[in-house]
Formats: structure tokens, C-alpha cells, sequence
């Protein structure tokens, strides 16, 4: 589903991304895990092409993305995306926030959209909040109303990018149920969080990072219990 | 009183061409402050000079200067009366004149409105596939307008006022129409009195009325 291949990624001189390569099979779980300015999240962002690579190559849901033939609008449609601070559009409606995607670049109908739209409201438990606006909703239910709107386009991959760091401790458990109902259901998935509680139930493989390089990656269980390299040890003896 | 009552009717004629030149301008101002705000945002180096170029241009040089350079001085070198017509032109030239000249301050206010908001916002859209246009159209100008209302009803107000300078090139507005009643009558304390009244209705009319289009589109909660 996604392969990636020497990825390098540089704002400036500042090299955040020193050669990248994995692969994420279809229906996989892969968690990302290290300490800030690992690149991990410049990682992910390069994903979806938030961020363009400076050299390498990525191929995600059978689209070269690093191609400058490929339309990226196309590309997106089948990579969503969560992002830390939820990013909901604050001028519209829970409702129309999950159908504007939909109806304005997939031109589906309003009322399909909408139909859809709360169905998927309903998924990540929010019926009856259609009506509200963002600022009126508490970080955990923006952050499930976020999924909610990714699912809209009817993705193939999920990114989430720390998508419980801005919350409050007594939220962060909604919002990986939704995410673990999710995995469950066979969504391919790419998360990077610092949740290692989700990563060792959830997680199908997890990937370690330090200074732009992928230091570690295997199983959870074997990671965690076992790691390989120093620097892995010496992180994980810090967050467990 | 007598002054003032006989020649009301020439001041109110003035005054309609002063609304005229008003509504003109900040509707111009709008669209020639969207274009070259967008422009300035432009990724095509190109189009980010122009629309520099434009602002600083007309905002570094006086209103008054430029609808003399461009009402009386071009026709000097160019046939643009023949083109337009000896009685158009000047209006015309008037019209987009004191429309370019408040459309460099309206870029500027647009330009800050759409930087004002969140790149989270435009991220979010980019993720659900939204091209530049959409993104544009749907996400951040509609949250960039709330916050714009405050400043475009200052200039507004400004635009208004600023119509006083059409008169030096020969506009038959409200002030030019008031300098013609003073030399027939010679009652300026009256006269520019009531212009200035005149004007105050008209600017604190439309500054109540966008107080209460902010107030019906909560610009505050959301």
C-alpha cells in the first residue's frame, strides 16, 4: 500500500529526513515512535505531500507521489489525514465540516453526502452534535469529528499525526477507540503518537526513529520487550 | 437660512454623484483588492511583483497627485478622449483612479486577513483533496472576511471621503458643487457647514449599518 524508497527531506540546510525506506502492507498498522525532531512527523507529512521530498521515492495506494506527473489532488483523495490539532474548519458545522470534502471535490450530492456524513458521525459516537461548531465541542470529540472527515473521501490509508498529544488525558482513551476500531475494521494505518499502550495493542509493527534515520522496527512486542540497538533502549527506558 | 435652502437642490445633486463615485469605488476597491491580494500570494514571482509594484505605487504617491496625473495629464500624450470620449473619459478615469488607489489599501487589509488564518486550516483542506481554489474559496476567505469586515469599513469610510478629491479635476461632486454655491452666495460658513454635515450622515450611515451586518454574522464568536 505504501513503499517508500531513500527518502530525503531538507528545509534549508537542515536535513530532516536522511534516507527513509519501508514498506506498509495493506491493512497494516504501523506506529511511529521517537523523540521530537526524530523527522517523524515530517515523515508522515511527506505522505501525503504536506511536505515535498527532496529526493526518493514514495509510492502510496498505487500512485508514484514523488512522480511530478501525479495529480496530488487524486493522490489525497485516497490518503487521509489527522493532525494534531485537529484543524477542523472553524466557519462551518460539525455536519458540513465531514461533507464539504465530499461535495465540493468528489461532487457527490448533498444529500449523499450528508447521509454519509452522519453515518460516519454516528461511527465516532457524535450523533446530535450535527449542528454545533467546532469551538464548542471538546478536543476529544473535534479529534473524532477529524477522523470522521477524513473517512468522508473514503481513504485507502489513514495518517494521524500525534492525534492525542493536544489532549487531555481523560479524552485521549475516545479517541484511540475510534482509531482501534478502525485498524480492526482493516483500515491501513500510519500513526505516529506517544501512546505506547495503543502501539503494543493496536499496532501490527512499529518503527522507531532518531535523526531522520529509521534506527529499529519489528513487531511491538519484540521492540519493546527486546530492542536491538542502544538507542532504541535508551528511549524506551525513558517513556516505559 | 435662505443660502441654504434656495441651493440644497445643486448640493443634493452633488451629493448623488459623490454616492455614485462612492459605490463605484469600494466595490472596485474590493474586487481590484481581492485580485492583487491573491496575486501577492501568488507561488508566480511574476504576479507577486505586479501586485507589489501596484500597491506601492499608488499607496506612496498622493490620491490628488494621481487623478491629476492620469484625469488631465494623460490626455496630453495620449488620444484617450477620442478613444472614450471627451466627456467620458475624465469620468471614467475618475472612477477607476480613485478605485485603483483604494484598492492598493484594500490588498493590503486582504492580504493580512488571509495570512490571519490559521495554516492548520489550509493544511486540513489540502488533506481532503481541495485544490488551490477551493481551498481558497471554501476555507480560508470565508474565515479571512470576518475578520476583514472592521478594516474594509474604515476604508470605506476613507473612499468616501476621498470622492472630496475629484472636485480639483473637475468631477461635479458634493465639494464642487458647494464651491460653486459659496461664489454665488459667499455664505461659506454655511455652505461647507452643511457639506460636512452632509458627508457625516452619509459615512456614520454606513458605519451603522456594517456594525449591524458584523453583529448578524457573529464576526466575535466565530
Amino acid at each position: 500500500m505504501i513503499n517508500v524508497k531513500d527518502l530525503h527531506k531538507s528545509f534549508g540546510h537542515n536535513e530532516i529526513l536522511k534516507g527513509i525506506s519501508t514498506h506498509v502492507a495493506e491493512k497494516e498498522v504501523v506506529v511511529v515512535i521517537g523523540p521530537s525532531g526524530s523527522g517523524k512527523s515530517t515523515f508522515l507529512r511527506c505522505l501525503n505531500g504536506l511536505e515535498t521530498a527532496t529526493s526518493g521515492e514514495i509510492e502510496i495506494a498505487g500512485m508514484t507521489l514523488t512522480d511530478p506527473k501525479t495529480n496530488i489532488h487524486m493522490l489525497r483523495q485516497h490518503v487521509g489525514m489527522v493532525f494534531q490539532q485537529f484543524n477542523l474548519f472553524k466557519h462551518l458545522t460539525i455536519l458540513e465540516n465531514v461533507t464539504i470534502g465530499p461535495r465540493k471535490v468528489k461532487k457527490v450530492t448533498p444529500a449523499e453526502a450528508d447521509k454519509v456524513a452522519r453515518e460516519l458521525l454516528a461511527k465516532v459516537g457524535l450523533v446530535g452534535k450535527e449542528a454545533s461548531y467546532p469551538d464548542e465541542l471538546s478536543g476529544g470529540q473535534q479529534q473524532r469529528v477529524a477522523i470522521a472527515r477524513s473517512l468522508a473521501m473514503g481513504p485507502n490509508v489513514m495518517l494521524f499525526d500525534e492525534p492525542t498529544s493536544a489532549l487531555d488525558p481523560e479524552m485521549v482513551g475516545e479517541v484511540l477507540q475510534v482509531m482501534k476500531t478502525l485498524a480492526v475494521e482493516g483500515m491501513t494505518m500510519v500513526v505516529v503518537t506517544h501512546e505506547m499502550g495503543f502501539a503494543r495493542e493496536v499496532g501490527h509493527r512499529v518503527i522507531f526513529m532518531d535523526d531522520g534515520l529509521i534506527v529499529e522496527e519489528g513487531a511491538p512486542k519484540a521492540l519493546f520487550s527486546d530492542p536491538q540497538v542502544d538507542r532504541t533502549k535508551s528511549f524506551l527506558a525513558k517513556i516505559l | 437660512m435662505d443660502p441654504i435652502w434656495q441651493n440644497l437642490p445643486v448640493l443634493l445633486d452633488g451629493l448623488r454623484l459623490t454616492i455614485q463615485y462612492s459605490i463605484v469605488a469600494i466595490i472596485l476597491m474590493v474586487v481590484i483588492g481581492l485580485v492583487a491580494a491573491l496575486m501577492r500570494l501568488s507561488a508566480v514571482a511574476p504576479l507577486r511583483w505586479i501586485a507589489t509594484a501596484y500597491v506601492e505605487i499608488f499607496r506612496s504617491t498622493p490620491l490628488l497627485v494621481q487623478l491629476f496625473f492620469i484625469v488631465l495629464g494623460l490626455p496630453a500624450i495620449l488620444p484617450v478622449n477620442q478613444w472614450f470620449g471627451q466627456l467620458t473619459y475624465p469620468i471614467l478615469a475618475a472612477a477607476l483612479t480613485l478605485s485603483l488607489n483604494e484598492g492598493a489599501y484594500v490588498t493590503e487589509i486582504i492580504r493580512a486577513g488571509i495570512l490571519g488564518v490559521d495554516r492548520g486550516q489550509k493544511e486540513a483542506a489540502q488533506s481532503i483533496a481541495m485544490n488551490g481554489f477551493q481551498t481558497m474559496r471554501y476555507i480560508v476567505l470565508p474565515q479571512a472576511f470576518k475578520r476583514m469586515i472592521p478594516p474594509l469599513v474604515n476604508q470605506a469610510a476613507q473612499t468616501i471621503k476621498d470622492t472630496s478629491l475629484l472636485a480639483p479635476v473637475g468631477i461635479a461632486e458634493l465639494v464642487y458643487k458647494g464651491e460653486i454655491v459659496i461664489a454665488e452666495t459667499f455664505a461659506s460658513f454655511a455652505i461647507w457647514g452643511l457639506i460636512a454635515a452632509l458627508y457625516f450622515v452619509l459615512i456614520f450611515s454606513v458605519s451603522k449599518f456594517s456594525s449591524y451586518m458584523e453583529r448578524r454574522l457573529q464576526v466575535d464568536k466565530r
